[in-house]
């Protein structure tokens, strides 16, 4: 038995003592690329931090945060979990074919409130063409590829409610109903809550028959692999190691464009719809357009005049690519970080469509859009 | 910090050890008792002050009543009733002071602000546990502590300090004077600590998820399957917490040194109320028992005296799980059962088969919890109604469908892991066969199932710190 109580001794202290040190001598990183967020340095510590127990609060955070090896941890925690026939995690359901998808919550009053918001809006608005697209995500698309009996509520329904409720002059685009004649191409990703350019070309060609322009068609396009390897928001939840990534495929016009983007009203410029240094991060998405800024201006070699606000989500990035060869400028805004009167700011630049773009998953949460009303 | 973080496995606990064992035999209490102090100011760095007072008034208390206990009881009799108000008013002021406010406000409609205090960690264990010295002292049961520092290791010794068991003074008077290393029972420390973190960790938290989301769904859209299931979740999550942190403080308590009391023993194998309590947080069961429930004559002093008992009894039971008024009827409800048990049901129901008396015990259990759980005295009334098919709902819907069968293998786990089958089919294997029970077998089985407890438990711990996007969604 001695022998037995001594293994048992040293295995424990080598286990807690091996990955003690490991954690000592690993050095701090400051951003998480699996989990797309800066990381917690060691806290700064002075007598008031720590009497409010701030201090200790943190350090906590702060070994958790550059705990070593997390993702081969929370690989394991999957894994287990899989084994004991849960089929979900972090929220993120296990669906087939390697989908993942994200329960969508019964709405709540939020999603009236945003409907109103946009009802405010439309009452301000004069010579103003005001769309709405407001595309599903994932999960309603393919039900049957959820785990069996998995609950989660109509996104249609959703939809159905933000149309009825709007009042004033607004023209809604179909996304549900065109996506879901295409429901056999790779309109989603798996492992990521956007959709892919493909989904936004779909839309795409919806949104220009509400126009009333002319869609360019598929084989006005190339479409290139740009990325074999992305694992988006919901990969990072659900923590699954055997899950296959992503393909990310763009779409490159046959014909001749050129871009010139403007972010945040001059604070930086890029020459391309694309941030390729993104292929190389976690948050892959974040290709389209750079990911999420105040404001982007692109503005593309149609020279029609026309000119289009987007007030927006992140879906909104795999779109504008196709959008930008119909309109000369193209001014996005998120009302997350820009609180202006955006139907002044309309008036001011001579904008003559506006286009509400969000996910309805996302709309019906969002808090931003009151911002509308002032 | 609680013993199931990464900071305790991986930064306090070895830490802890180590200076443990490298100090010298004669400045080892002082080592703990620093390290306790540091585990304690961790979570609550101003109540320091409170848990030093503590010691020092309840020392010096000890000393008093020890000193005049036998030429002038009238002294030592003050002194206890010093010690008393002293901890009561302590418990009282910093946990039960915003509940007294919210109380009189609501009956007599009065706007006292509350004090909105943060509850100091651990209070009313260690105030039970000095409550529980100074009466002994008083009882000439134990001899008051001489040295300070042994005396405040007692109290601020940090494996049982926050969710105990509530461990008292003449338990350990030994081992905080003197302990001598034994392998065999850091060993067994070691497989104590393990065990209750898996019960911690593996279990209760992911059991906890399911109720977490049944609570979510909201009382009126439960189905009655759904919100028995959810009862049902909440039950076991609570039973391998608060019993998982029983076990950790054990086997800390034998990393350290010192035999602390059980305090579960398989509850939920009950046949009725009473044995339940024998089985259920027995210390905290053995300390109203002892000091005052005997008391106050106990069983000895008539019908009437006896159920007065069990109503005061019961009612502080209830009142010590948290400063509301759903706790102290909950105390109450077993109070009462306890009450009609000894009036007569236990006859009846000791001629009912095995399996009807367990049902039985289960039932109520499940009902209590509902009590229990619910803040909101009327919410928990609404969902024992869903419960009990009175309210209209539907009996399941495909939610709850989902719930069962992604949760049930966890639940028939978590279910069997609350009898002591397999800890019954373990000794029969070691009984009856040669190989299993050869040293170097035992020594590979043990070790790995330890270990994959432990390091299932970290995958848990880590992932639970694990924070997606920042900004997911947008």
């Amino acid at each position: 038995m001695k022998r037995l109580n001594t293994i048992m001794i040293v295995v424990f202290a080598v286990f807690l003592g091996g990955i003690a040190c490991m954690n000592l001598l690993a050095e701090d990183q400051p951003f998480s690329h699996a989990e797309n967020r800066s990381l917690m340095k060691f806290p700064k510590v002075s007598l008031d931090r720590i009497t409010s127990g701030a201090f200790t609060k943190d350090v906590e955070t702060y070994l958790s945060d550059q705990f070593v090896h997390k993702r081969f941890w929370t690989s394991i925690k999957a894994s287990a979990q899989k084994g004991v026939l849960k089929k979900d995690n972090n929220g993120v359901y296990f669906g087939e074919d390697g989908f993942l998808f994200e329960k969508f919550e019964e709405p709540s009053e939020q999603l009236d409130a945003n409907s109103e918001s946009i009802s405010r809006f439309l009452q301000k608005t004069k010579n103003i063409s005001v769309y709405g697209l407001l595309p599903p995500t994932s999960i309603e698309l393919y039900p049957e590829k959820l785990p069996k009996f998995a609950p989660t509520a109509s996104e249609t329904a959703a939809i159905r409610r933000v149309e009825e409720q709007v009042k004033g002059e607004i023209d809604w685009i179909d996304a549900a109903a065109a996506l879901q004649e295409a429901r056999d191409k790779q309109i989603y990703f798996h492992t990521d809550h956007h959709w892919t350019p493909y989904g936004a070309f779909i839309a795409y060609q919806a949104a220009m028959e509400k126009m009333g322009m002319r869609p360019y068609s598929l084989d006005e396009f190339t479409i290139r692999t740009v990325s074999e390897n992305f694992r988006g928001t919901y990969d990072a939840k659900a923590n699954d190691p055997f899950l296959a990534a992503d393909e990310i495929n763009i779409f490159e016009p046959k014909f001749d464009v050129s871009y010139d983007l403007d972010i945040d009203d001059g604070q930086s410029k890029m020459d391309s719809l694309y941030a390729w240094e993104f292929l190389k991060k976690r948050d892959q998405y974040s290709l389209f357009l750079g990911g999420n800024h105040r404001t982007v201006t692109v503005h593309s070699h149609v020279k029609n005049g026309r000119k289009l606000m987007i007030i927006k989500d992140s879906y909104a990035h795999a779109l504008v690519p196709f959008l930008a060869n119909h309109f000369e400028e193209i001014y996005m805004v998120d009302l997350r970080y820009d609180h202006r009167n955006m139907a002044q700011i309309a008036e001011e630049k001579g904008i003559q469509d506006v286009l509400f773009m969000y996910n309805i998953a996302n709309f019906a949460e969002d808090q931003n859009l009151i911002w509308l009303r002032q | 910090m609680v013993f199931s973080s990464l900071t305790f496995l991986f930064f306090f606990l070895p830490l802890a050890l180590i200076l443990y064992y490298i100090s010298p035999r004669s400045i080892k209490n002082v080592t703990l008792l620093g390290v306790s102090l540091f585990f304690y100011a961790w979570g609550e760095p101003v109540y320091i002050a409170l848990m030093i007072f503590s010691a020092l008034t309840d020392y010096i208390h000890g000393r008093i009543i020890g000193r005049y206990r036998e030429q002038r009881p009238l002294y030592a009799k003050l002194g206890l009733l010093s010690s008393l108000v002293v901890n009561l008013a302590v418990l009282s002021f910093f946990k039960y002071a915003d509940f007294l406010i919210g109380s009189v406000n609501s009956i007599i409609g009065t706007g006292i602000e509350p004090l909105d205090l943060p509850l100091p960690i651990g209070i009313s264990f260690y105030t039970f546990q000095t409550m529980s010295y100074a009466i002994d002292v008083y009882r000439g049961k134990v001899r008051p502590q001489k040295n300070i520092v042994t005396f405040a290791l007692y109290v601020s010794l940090f494996p049982q300090l926050i969710a105990g068991p509530i461990v008292r003074y003449e338990i350990i008077e030994k081992e905080l004077m003197n302990r001598t290393f034994q392998l065999s029972q850091f060993a067994d420390g070691v497989r104590i600590f393990i065990i209750g973190l898996g019960k911690k960790v593996l279990i209760a938290n992911t059991i906890g998820q399911l109720w977490a989301s049944v609570e979510s769904q909201g009382v009126s859209d439960l189905t009655v399957l759904t919100a028995w299931l959810g009862i049902i979740a909440f039950a076991l999550q609570i039973y391998f917490d608060f019993s998982g942190y029983s076990d950790m403080a054990i086997g800390l308590g034998l990393m350290f040194g010192f035999s602390f009391p059980t305090n579960f023993n398989y509850p939920y194998m009950a046949k009725n109320a009473s044995e339940f309590w024998r089985r259920w947080h027995i210390t905290l069961g053995s300390w109203f028992r002892d000091y005052v429930y005997i008391p106050l004559g106990g069983n000895r002093k008539g019908q009437l005296i006896l159920y007065r008992n069990l109503f005061i009894v019961w009612g502080l039971t209830g009142l010590w799980h948290g400063a509301s008024w759903n706790y102290v009827l909950w105390g109450l409800y077993f109070g009462v059962l306890i009450g009609i048990e000894r009036a007569g049901l236990l006859k009846w129901l000791e001629k009912l088969p095995r399996f009807l008396q367990h049902a039985y015990l289960l039932i109520i259990i499940l009902f209590s919890w509902v009590l229990f759980v619910f803040e909101d005295i009327g919410e928990g009334i609404r969902y024992a109604r869903v419960m009990i098919g009175l309210s209209g709902n539907p009996l399941y819907n495909t939610a709850f469908l989902y719930d069962m069968y992604t949760n049930g293998i966890l639940l028939l786990i978590a279910g069997l892991l609350s009898t002591p089958l397999f800890t019954k089919l373990w000794k029969r294997c070691v009984e009856r066969s040669e190989i299993v029970r050869n040293e170097w077998i035992q020594t590979v089985l043990q070790v790995l199932f330890f270990l994959v407890i432990l390091f299932l438990s970290t995958a848990f711990l880590v992932d639970d710190s694990f924070n997606p996007f920042l900004y997911f969604r947008f």
